[in-house]
């Protein structure tokens, strides 16, 4: 895992060194610009890759075989990107991304935004591995939403695309509510700092000519603070890869898909194996 | 007064261990309290009965101490699979005409209530302990470990200090629970009164260089 | 009325809550205070020269410090009498070390503020205990709310930062008053929520049932 990109930091926010240190997988690491490059290092001082994508920058304590993911929605002519800034939650990596893919919890933890009841049940969807791109997809999946977005008036049903590029980054699509045509593309990029605490960094790129800018990360903000208050409320803080621990439903599949593509990989940084 | 001897750190853990005030928890609430070291939900139904469970949604690990209660059902917060008094799942609401395979259960521990006081069990053999008379005045948290305490403080099941009687319940990382206890009929300013002395009692035993 | 306002910010949501309680309707005006930092451009500072949020823009009337615009906001609910008045300005006090305690740990361990996290910590728990040992105090009186039988601006300036507590790494576990008082506030008619004080799903009927 250590292999892959992960993000660090938003990319207009690294200061001129000697610059600023956070954590990556539980190992310091710094960030700052110089010569109006971003660079990244370790602790000894080593060279990190460094790569910035989606207004965020990315690196790696190994060697990444392959360049950052794309997103070729984010190409499209139109599109406002909204960097929402971070939070700090203490929970796994892996669990903030699991939670970022399920929609049965809309109804409870984003009521009367996302879901509410008695509108609670999730439709069947389709998931799997697309094996060329080494990604999990699910796609087809329906939800009824009072307010889908900021943009949304009334409730009306959504159709979702969820994929994970990466381990700890994943990105969805949903019904555009100003361009049924079009998807808005929403995406969280994890930091692991640590096996059990990790830095959340919502993204989007919307067709929204209306919201503010304000309106548009508030609206972001509101749904992740209200997801953190779980989040760091699952026992345990590690995400458990035995499908023993704990029971999944139909409702679950892409995270069942998540759990074994991580374990096929042996992602295991902040997941909790089946012989603990 | 019940006075059995302190079972050491190392042999038996108590049987019951003291939770709550009766008071502290109205119906159709839940509250997360710690046991011998395992966090529990403990949750009243609507209709007044008791439950208290590990504090774990077998479906997704959600504290179910953060969850709500409908009439007798306590609710996950994460995604609303809801549980009856048993422990069983009853509703799965991403599949409302589901019925939720019998195996998804919450392992729940004995609880039982007596004059104003919670205690649970994890064997629920025997029964807890008799306070009497004793009316329940408050419970408090003090930032020092229940055998630090009862160095200070004494064995037995219910401690008299300062005109207070003490029910202790050990908390992990240093800390005790004091269920406050008074003598029967205190009325509002009595009722203070006590309080105010067992915040005082608190300072005291923090900051107690003899209570480390 | 208008209010500068952030979705995260307990203070502001002190003042969309004590509008929302007393049936005022106020129009508010994201900012994007984190990452946007709006509320350090010129034109902000021009209306509030301390750069805080909530602002509060009634007519020719500019608020920027909470208690104010909670007493700006609060009608019948600050008080009749110059006792009553008095008891609520302590606790209106006393929200402003909550929001320097407890909301300054949250800004630490949730958004990188800088501040010492552990002794805002020991600090709000202070202040906790003293909050639940006068809640207990009202108890004994039959009282769910801190200065009278109704609830006043001292619960709505007290409420949002206790309630926040867990995000700043502080558990409110501990406190059995505190836990009834913020159910009796969360049972109000006209109660709003915000990220991290979810409403109470008991209230609303079990579908189906």
């Amino acid at each position: 895992m250590k292999d892959c990109w992960f993000p660090v930091g938003a990319a207009d926010d690294i200061p001129s060194a000697p610059g600023r240190e956070t954590l990556l997988m539980g190992e310091p690491i710094r960030l700052f610009r110089k010569a109006g490059q971003i660079q990244a290092c370790d602790a000894e001082g080593r060279d990190l890759p460094v790569t910035v994508a989606y207004d965020h920058v990315w690196t790696s304590l190994g060697t990444p075989s392959q360049p950052i993911f794309a997103i070729p929605e984010a190409e499209e002519p139109g599109r406002r990107f909204v960097p929402c800034g971070h939070v700090r939650v203490a929970c796994s990596p892996l669990r903030a991304v699991e939670n970022f893919l399920d929609i049965a919890h809309f109804p409870f933890v984003h009521t009367d935004i996302l879901g509410a009841e008695p509108h609670t049940e999730v439709y069947r969807y389709e998931v799997k591995i697309r094996e060329e791109e080494d990604e999990v997809w699910a796609t087809k999946v329906r939800f009824y939403q009072p307010q889908a977005a900021k943009a949304a008036e009334g409730g009306q049903e959504i159709e979702y695309m969820y994929r994970v590029p990466l381990p700890t980054a994943s990105v969805l699509y949903k019904t555009c509510p100003s361009k049924p045509e079009a998807w808005d593309v929403i995406a969280i990029f994890v930091q692991p700092l640590t096996e059990t605490t990790c830095v959340a960094w919502p993204w989007m790129a919307l067709y929204d000519d209306t919201s503010s800018q304000a309106d548009l990360v508030g609206f972001q903000q509101m749904i992740f603070l209200q997801d953190r208050a779980i989040l760091e409320n699952q026992v345990p803080a590690l995400l458990p890869l035995d499908p023993g621990k704990e029971i999944p439903t139909r409702a679950d599949m892409t995270s069942i898909a998540y759990r074994r593509w991580l374990k096929s990989h042996d992602y295991t940084y902040g997941a909790q194996l089946e012989a603990q | 007064m019940t006075d059995t001897p302190r079972t050491p750190s190392q042999g038996t853990p108590p049987q019951w261990t003291p939770v709550a005030l009766s008071r502290d928890l109205a119906p159709a609430t839940a509250i997360p309290v710690i046991a011998e070291g395992t966090e529990l939900a403990l949750w009243r139904g609507r209709s007044g009965r008791l439950a208290a469970w590990h504090d774990r949604c077998p479906h997704r690990g959600m504290r179910l101490s953060q969850g709500f209660v409908r009439d007798d059902m306590l609710s996950c917060l994460y995604h609303g699979w809801r549980y009856d008094l048993e422990g069983q799942c009853r509703k799965i609401p991403a599949h409302p005409e589901l019925e939720p395979n019998k195996a998804i259960c919450v392992p729940a521990w004995s609880v039982t209530e007596a004059t104003g006081i919670i205690w649970v069990s994890e064997t629920g053999s025997g029964a807890p302990p008799d306070t009497g008379a004793l009316a329940p005045l408050r419970s408090l948290t003090v930032e020092r470990s229940e055998d630090a305490l009862r160095d200070h403080l004494g064995d037995g099941v219910v401690i008299e200090f300062d005109g207070l009687h003490l029910l202790l319940q050990g908390l992990p990382q240093g800390r005790c629970v004091l269920h406050a206890l008074t003598g029967p009929g205190l009325d509002a300013a009595g009722q203070r009164a006590a309080s105010h002395r067992l915040e005082a009692l608190r300072t005291r035993f923090e900051d107690s260089e003899d209570i480390a | 009325m208008k209010l500068y306002d952030w979705v995260l910010s307990p203070d502001c949501y002190k003042a969309r809550l004590l509008a929302a309680l007393t049936g005022q309707s106020l129009t508010t005006v994201a900012t994007d205070v984190f990452p946007g930092k709006d509320h350090l451009t010129p034109a902000f500072r021009d209306m509030n020269p301390r750069a805080t949020l909530p602002v509060l823009v009634a007519g020719d009337l500019v608020l920027t410090e909470v208690p104010a615009i909670l007493i700006y906001l609060g009608g019948d609910w600050g008080g009749d009498n110059a006792t009553e008045r008095a008891r609520q300005a302590e606790w209106l006090t006393f929200s402003q070390r909550l929001a320097g305690t407890l909301g300054l740990a949250r800004r630490i361990d949730m958004m990188d503020a800088p501040g010492d996290l552990a002794q805002a910590q020991r600090d709000g728990t202070r202040l906790l205990r003293q909050l639940e040992a006068r809640l207990f105090d009202r108890q004994t009186l039959g009282h769910a709310f801190l200065t009278g039988p109704a609830p006043t601006l001292a619960d709505i300036a007290c409420f949002p930062d206790v309630m926040l507590a867990p995000d700043g790494g502080v558990s409110l576990a501990p406190y059995a008053a505190i836990r009834a008082w913020s159910r009796a506030i969360r049972s109000l008619p006209g109660f709003i929520e915000m990220p991290g004080i979810p409403r109470l799903h008991e209230l609303s009927p079990e579908p189906g049932a």
